[in-house]
């Protein structure tokens, strides 16, 4: 047995797992945006007065049907996205209007009665375009924002040159370390747009009739949700509820004000509930991954000790900022890799283009750094002549050697990942086949968020059973069945008699979001720490009636055990309580103590590890790559549920391997051209590797219950610099930019022939 | 508007007449008019397999029809499949037992288009189930469960 049944099985296999895309209510209304296909340019003129008049039409939202006092932005850390274009459109599907209709297909016909005047600006299609001087700027007035306060090392600026929202820096050690190495080395790498393609797409039901403002959302973080609704409508937080269902996938994407904002509007307008459901090809143009340029300046000592490193990465993040400033900070953060450094200069950019809003992503920002990263450790290594693992394994962090000064410890022994992996693939086998060829690489983030609170709450009827109440959404991850198994363990209980409350704001306790893996390191230990109050609770109560004291009990499927005696709970409870019974119930909060000296405001909680190695062959004919075998591996910690945890990394490596071979979003200029399903390739079963391994550690040295970590994001880091590596080891050539299509390998191929006839 | 058009389908064994409007797509009228939102619709456009349903047997993407096709055909969904409620199919136990599953939105179609690939292929090679799957696409499992539990299924459906 691989763990317990996940508890949402029986509902997803039949089908009657609810979803916010399945909410309907009485009465409800449908919204359907007007997008720009400028993109870039000054809205002159809009004018609804034909939509207003169509069949079935309820209201449209313009710029001038924004309430005045409210603040029509919203955004993580830089708050420059607007509910509707104000002065500008900035990318082409940035939304111009909205119209709420008695059915789609009306205000569809609406939107397409709006008449617009845009007056075309210059567009800036790419970073580099971005930067150029001269560039025409996305936003000449710098919007509503803030800088968080770093600890030691670490700093940030807001807006500190054209088209740039945010920069982050984080330095360490002297700048002359460079001086004592024997060799400086500087590679610059590209990193591909995918889009989260989560197939529940972007949704919400807004109902503003009853002088409250009720949301069902598919959303990765309903406080946040709620508190971004209520500083922007200005309404209390109290008279806000926010209902997460199932949710149909993430990745990331659905993270603070999608679709909600919009919804809640014209729910006000009109007094009636609105659903905005938008199709695949608009979350498309809604949130993607952040393609980079990264340039690593990197000095090493002639034996291969690595000493210092530059890093400037440089983010696309689209049309407005989202959570590119968090992005910009994690791969800032994590450019160096988990290795021992003397010196670390890096600076990581936020680059506003004309293009789709780019925020958080399975990996946020770790996959870029990592990209760059393992690609370049490796190419030192063939530079130096050294065995790209022993290169690893000489300079990768102890267990327990701290990532950078003012941070914890690394909790996983490294090298045995990278050993483990290894082996699997018969690195050292010297049977080696013509054009095949062994990459590994090595990925690594710091998980379970920046300061990040959690709380939860554990009840217990009269009957002994048991209800979670905490606000991490079932995206698919398991959290449910993971959390609820926390639960009965610590109370003694079979795993079914727990129940995880639905998701609301007003009953469920406060949680800053499911995002960064936090869902059993950071929720976890309040899960943990509720349970075992409540435990104490009915011990001391059962000690209470039965003249014993707690530490003599034990707590066994709602009995109070006592070496051999068992007592059954329920008869005490309604003898003490009443016969119509009684709840115990407690209350449980974690978050990681403040430091001053932890460069990110706290020490990271727990550090997320993805170890990847990969057979390649490649055609020399057509440049095409194939996977005959990957193996990949994370770090559970100690695995709550090992299928879950199985099921993450395999999920994870995946998407990865799309990355690395295929999946990105093409732009033509600043015209997406395979925003759909059916052009965008993604990866199907038949991708999968003939043989893939997926191999779930426990190291045991996670901080949350029995010694769990996060899961989930690890394995994707290093999939992509894995194969790069197995390239290079196959044909000899080197590919610094995703995807790694067959064009790029053959150009490679040729230009290597051209050079060595 | 255009005109309504009546429609006559038997939906996992129960007959259902609907006047629809003629653009009405099968998988809208599925969700909304007899409220089976188990199929689920993700791109509609027919690439993701989300809304797969099967159509006097064979599995079809009901996003790619209009309801008014479907006049006259038996419709088997999702939530066709378990003997009886609370209880599972083989299909769907080998699902929930080999964790075939994450967000599960799409789940329904793959279990759809797997109810038809078994019955055509009883003893079926993993080669042979991975390509049977590649019609739909699952962007959280990595899909190895998933093959997992297919191949489970055959075994369990075999050998009764």
């Amino acid at each position: 047995m691989s763990g317990p049944l996940r508890a949402d099985a029986l509902e997803k296999t039949t089908g009657r797992a609810l979803y916010t895309a399945d909410i309907r209510l009485p009465g409800m209304l449908h919204a359907k945006v007007l997008r720009s296909r400028v993109a870039h340019g000054r809205l002159v003129r809009i004018d609804a007065t034909k939509a207003r008049a169509m069949p079935g039409v309820h209201a449209v939202l313009t710029r001038e049907a924004i309430e005045p006092g409210t603040v029509p932005f919203y955004g993580y850390f830089i708050k420059d996205q607007p509910i509707v274009a104000l002065d500008r459109v900035r990318y082409e599907g940035d939304i111009l209007a909205a119209v709420a209709a008695e059915t789609e297909w009306q205000a569809a016909q609406a939107c397409a009665a709006i008449e617009v005047e845009i007056e075309p600006l210059p567009p800036v299609p790419t970073i580099e375009a971005a930067l150029a001087p001269g560039a025409a700027e996305l936003f000449p007035e710098p919007p509503i924002g803030m800088v968080p306060h770093y600890g030691e090392g670490a700093s940030a600026v807001a807006r500190p040159e054209p088209n740039v929202c945010f920069a982050f820096r984080y330095r360490m050690g002297d700048a002359g370390a460079f001086a004592e190495c024997d060799h400086v080395f500087e590679d610059e790498f590209r990193f591909s747009r995918m889009h989260h393609l989560h197939l529940e797409p972007f949704v919400s039901v807004a109902d503003c009739s009853r002088g409250r403002i009720e949301i069902w959302s598919s959303c990765q973080n309903p406080f946040p949700l709620r508190k971004e609704i209520a500083r922007m409508f200005r309404v209390p937080e109290n008279r806000i509820t926010v209902h997460v269902p199932y949710i149909g996938g993430g990745f990331g994407a659905k993270n603070n004000c999608k679709t909600e904002p919009i919804a809640v509007r014209l729910s006000q307008m009109t007094g009636r509930p609105v659903r905005f459901c938008l199709t695949m090809e608009e979350g498309f143009l809604t949130n993607t991954q952040h393609a980079a340029i990264l340039r690593l300046r990197t000095g090493v000592t002639r034996d291969g000790t690595l000493v210092a490193r530059q890093a400037e990465i440089l983010l696309d993040a689209g049309a407005y900022s989202d959570a590119s400033p968090l992005v910009a900070e994690k791969a800032g953060y994590r450019a160096p890799g988990p290795y021992r450094w003397r010196h670390v200069d890096s600076l990581c950019k936020c680059v506003m283009t004309n293009t789709a809003p780019a925020g958080p992503f399975r990996g946020f920002g770790g996959t870029q750094a990592a990209w760059a990263s393992e690609s370049q450790i490796d190419m030192i290594a063939r530079r130096l002549g050294m065995d790209p693992l022993e290169i690893r394994l000489k300079n990768a962090l102890s267990l327990g050697e701290p990532y950078m000064p003012g941070e914890s410890g690394i909790d996983s022994d490294l090298g045995a990942g990278l050993r483990l992996v290894a082996d699997r693939i018969g690195w050292r086998s010297t049977n080696r086949q013509p054009n095949r060829g062994l990459g590994i690489a090595l990925g690594f983030k710091d998980g379970g968020g920046v300061n990040k609170p959690a709380q939860a709450r554990v009840k217990v009827s009269t009957n002994g059973d048991i209800f979670l109440h905490c606000g991490t959404v079932e995206i698919g991850q398991g959290a449910r069945t993971a959390l609820a198994g926390i639960v009965a363990r610590i109370l003694g209980a079979p795993a079914h008699r727990v129940a995880v409350a639905p998701i609301d704001t007003d009953s469920v306790p406060f949680d800053q979001g499911t995002n960064a893996s936090s869902g059993i390191a950071v929720m976890g230990q309040a899960v943990a720490q509720a349970a075992s109050r409540v435990r104490a609770q009915v011990l001391e109560f059962a000690a209470e009636m039965l003249h014993a004291s707690p530490a003599e009990l034990a707590l066994e499927d709602w009995h109070a055990v006592r070496g051999e005696e068992r007592v059954p709970l329920a008869p005490l409870v309604m003898r003490h309580f009443g016969g119509t019974g009684f709840e115990f119930s407690a209350e449980g909060f974690f978050k990681a103590r403040h430091d001053p000296r932890a460069p990110l405001e706290t020490p990271c909680v727990f550090w997320e590890i993805g170890w990847a190695a990969v057979e390649v062959e490649v055609d020399r004919e057509t440049g095409r790559v194939s996977v005959p075998r990957l193996v990949v591996s994370g770090d559970a910690g100690r695995a709550l549920h090992k299928a879950a945890c199985r099921g993450q990394d395999e999920g994870a490596a995946i998407m990865g391997l799309g990355q690395a071979l295929f999946e990105r979003m093409v732009y033509d200029g600043t015209t997406l051209l395979n925003g759909e399903a059916l052009e965008y390739r993604a990866p199907l079963a038949e991708d999968l590797p003939a043989e893939f391994v997926s191999i779930t550690q426990e190291q045991g040295h996670g901080p949350g219950p029995f010694g769990a970590k996060g899961l989930g994001e690890g394995a994707m880091l290093p999939i992509a610099a894995a194969v790069a590596n197995a390239i290079e080891d196959a044909v000899g050539v080197r590919i610094t930019e995703l995807p790694i299509t067959p064009e790029r390998v053959l150009t490679a191929l040729q230009a290597r022939q051209g050079r060595s006839p | 508007m255009s005109a309504r058009v009546a429609v006559t389908v038997s939906v996992n064994g129960t007959t259902h007449r609907r006047e629809v409007e003629p653009r009405l797509l099968l998988s809208d009228f599925l969700r909304h008019e007899l409220g089976l939102t188990g199929t689920h619709v993700g791109c509609e456009h027919g690439v993701c397999g989300a809304c797969t349903i099967r159509l006097d047997g064979a599995p079809v993407r009901s996003c790619l029809m209009f309801a008014v096709q479907a006049d006259g055909h038996a419709i088997a969904t999702v939530e066709g499949l378990a003997p009886a409620p609370g209880r599972l199919s083989v299909l769907q136990e080998a699902f929930r037992d080999a964790h075939a599953l994450q967000c599960g939105y799409c789940t329904p179609g793959i279990l759809m288009t797997v109810s038809a690939f078994l019955e055509e292929t009883p003893d079926p090679t993993e080669e042979e189930v991975r390509h049977a799957l590649s019609g739909n696409l699952c962007r959280c499992t990595g899909y190895q469960h998933i093959v997992d539990a297919v191949l489970l299924a055959a075994r369990r459906l075999r050998e009764g």
